[in-house]
């Protein structure tokens, strides 16, 4: 067989045993992906310890007035979380969904209700609260039922004193954030939603920390950071709440163009792509023309300046880009003059100039390639005007008007265009020596 | 054993144990797709959690048309070409010289003359890009148009680096057989 045959054979259906770690190391990083994302459809016993608490504080809240100051809010970062969408990962907060849910009640005064004094919150005619009451065996029993079912689910932000039960609000913590994820460096606003403390402390996973009720924070580099929320209540409670944030590293974008200079618009440019991290490539070679393969090869149609950028994202979707101005430098074309030249001493030749006039350096003329527009002038010192030639053959026998010039250092000046149209003006010395 | 579509829907609801049944079903399969786009097995197993969790957070998206271990297949090898991208460094100067002979007759071999760990070996001495075009053409079956999208490359590209390798894969399994051949004579003696 030959050796595509071989290969898909032996290798298509290829069985290779991973190593044992491998198992239990995916179900651990499976087990946090999926607590992080709070999939509505996933029925685990802290979706179920969620609605329950919320069916009986809610109950419990409507029978027994103000009495019970479960704050509902208390509950909420919890319930927010898993009747938002699970979705991406992007601008999830913990609570404005929760609002939704128990909207009025947080607001509810029941002045007139007095049956304050009773910790069960019998519940007496009252109508509207009849098809609640179903729900439940009875409020009674709801009531210490619920305690410590609020205190199964809010294990996250009310670790503490699960047993006193005061008629004031309990301190608790919670908090929003702008955002879950993103890319590095990552600013994230943090809001605190927390109840019943005096003094809060932030720390940010990263080092750093704050003590500031809402502060603003920015990641710098790529990671997990494990954000964590301390509140002091009286009696030196202390409550705590975490989130995770995930910052992306940020690609880099890199590359060189080959050959460094070439000669536009005649030769074909190569890009050469060294950035890293990157997936999705944009290039942008300044004529208005753009790629998005790997590493492009683009040739320009005229000449002139171009501004080459590349765009790189990574994985995630970050961004990083790099601008290359007047990427070219030189068209490759190249017109150079030596710097001193021995004439004749036998009388003007014309200005032409061979390979045995050259060894002797007799005519000064300039090596140039492609060149199609020439001008050259000779200046004495003193800026009298002895020579001019618009023919790349005829160089400066170094005579003028018949006679030849005294030795010295004289000034050229050179102006002109090359085979692609870029244009060219030098100028310089050259020193005319006594044969 | 249970069936396939019982695993697809106890995963779909992020049942553990459908999860880890699919894993224990499924992982030595995946791990030497994943052998053929990595260097070494560790890189190869890094990719296959990869994979997993990719099919653990993506299985309601299969549709049930077509095979489960095509499906399975195709998230293994995407998520090897986007560990392939993110490794991704100086690929440029790397490139198989023109003087290799490129044969135009068919070389035939013999199917059990080489294991397949052998065979992993070979390709591996490969430059990355060009192993990549090959293990997509010659083993997963796609056509140059698909490899050049996914691997965001030129269709001519792709068709050069496949033959190019093919070629030097020719080159290299030759000499490996004759060094085998010449064992085994010396064995007879």
């Amino acid at each position: 067989m030959n050796v595509d045959e071989l290969f898909r054979n032996k290798l298509e259906y290829s069985e290779i045993a991973p190593a044992e770690a491998i198992r239990s190391n995916l179900m651990k990083k499976l087990g946090r992906k999926e607590f992080l994302r709070f999939n509505p459809s996933r029925f685990n016993i802290f979706y179920l310890g969620g609605a329950v608490a919320t069916v009986i504080i809610g109950t419990i809240l409507l029978t027994s007035g103000p009495v019970r100051n479960v704050n509902p809010e208390n509950i909420s970062p919890l319930v927010g979380k898993i009747i938002s969408d699970s979705g991406s990962d992007k601008a999830e907060t913990n609570l404005p969904p929760a609002e939704k849910v128990v909207p009025e009640i947080t607001g509810r005064e029941k002045p007139a209700v007095k049956r304050a004094e009773s910790k069960s919150g019998e519940v007496k005619a009252r109508p509207d609260l009849q098809i609640k009451k179903d729900v439940l065996p009875s409020s009674r029993q709801a009531s210490s039922k619920s305690d410590s079912l609020v205190k199964k689910s809010i294990i996250k932000d009310n670790p503490g004193n699960p047993d006193s039960y005061s008629l004031k609000q309990k301190t608790s913590a919670g908090f929003e954030v702008s955002s879950l994820s993103g890319c590095s460096p990552f600013k994230v606003k943090f809001n605190n939603r927390s109840f019943a403390y005096d003094s809060c402390k932030w720390t940010f996973g990263d080092g750093g920390y704050s003590t500031e009720k809402n502060p603003v924070w920015i990641f710098d580099r790529e990671g997990e950071y494990k954000v964590t929320l301390k509140v002091f209540g009286e009696n030196k409670t202390e409550v705590t709440s975490s989130s995770l944030i995930t910052v992306h590293p940020r690609p880099v974008a890199r590359f060189e163009i080959e050959p460094e200079n070439p000669a536009i618009p005649d030769d074909e440019v190569q890009f050469h792509n060294y950035s890293e991290n990157a997936v999705r490539f944009r290039w942008e070679f300044g004529d208005g023309k753009i790629s998005d393969i790997f590493e492009p090869v683009h040739k320009y149609t005229q000449y002139s300046k171009y501004n080459v950028r590349l765009i790189v994202w990574s994985d995630f979707g970050c961004p990083d880009s790099l601008l290359i101005k007047n990427a070219f430098s030189g068209s490759g074309y190249k017109i150079e003059f030596p710097n001193a030249f021995i004439p004749n001493s036998s009388g003007p030749t014309g200005g032409s100039y061979s390979n045995k006039s050259d060894e002797a350096a007799q005519v000064f003329h300039p090596v140039a390639t492609a060149v199609t527009e020439y001008q050259l002038k000779i200046f004495s010192k003193t800026g009298i005007l002895i020579f001019e030639s618009n023919d790349l053959s005829i160089g400066w026998d170094g005579y003028n008007k018949g006679q030849l010039c005294e030795p010295g250092v004289y000034i050229w000046k050179v102006r002109g265009k090359f085979k692609n149209g870029e244009p060219f003006v030098k100028m310089g010395d050259v020193t005319l020596i006594k044969n | 054993m249970v069936n396939d579509q019982e695993i697809i829907d106890g995963c779909a609801r992020h049942e553990r144990k459908a999860q880890q049944m699919l894993y224990d079903k499924y992982s030595r399969f995946l791990l030497g797709i994943c052998l053929r786009y990595a260097s070494d097995k560790a890189e190869a197993e890094d990719i296959l959690q990869d994979s997993f969790l990719k099919i653990y957070f993506s299985i309601k998206d299969f549709s049930g048309t077509g095979s489960f271990a095509g499906w399975l297949r195709k998230v293994a090898v995407n998520t090897a070409i986007t560990h392939y991208h993110k490794n991704l460094k100086h690929r440029y100067h790397i490139e198989i010289e023109e003087y290799v002979s490129v044969e135009t007759g068919v070389s035939s071999f013999e199917e059990d003359l080489f294991t397949s760990d052998e065979l992993h070996k070979v390709l591996n001495e490969l430059p990355a890009g060009y192993k990549m075009v090959f293990n997509l053409y010659a083993v997963e079956g796609y056509k140059h148009k698909e490899i050049a999208e996914m691997l965001g490359i030129d269709t001519n590209t792709s068709k050069s680096q496949y033959s190019r390798a093919k070629a030097v894969l020719r080159e290299k399994l030759e000499k490996l057989s004759r060094l085998k051949k010449r064992y085994e004579d010396d064995e007879k003696r």
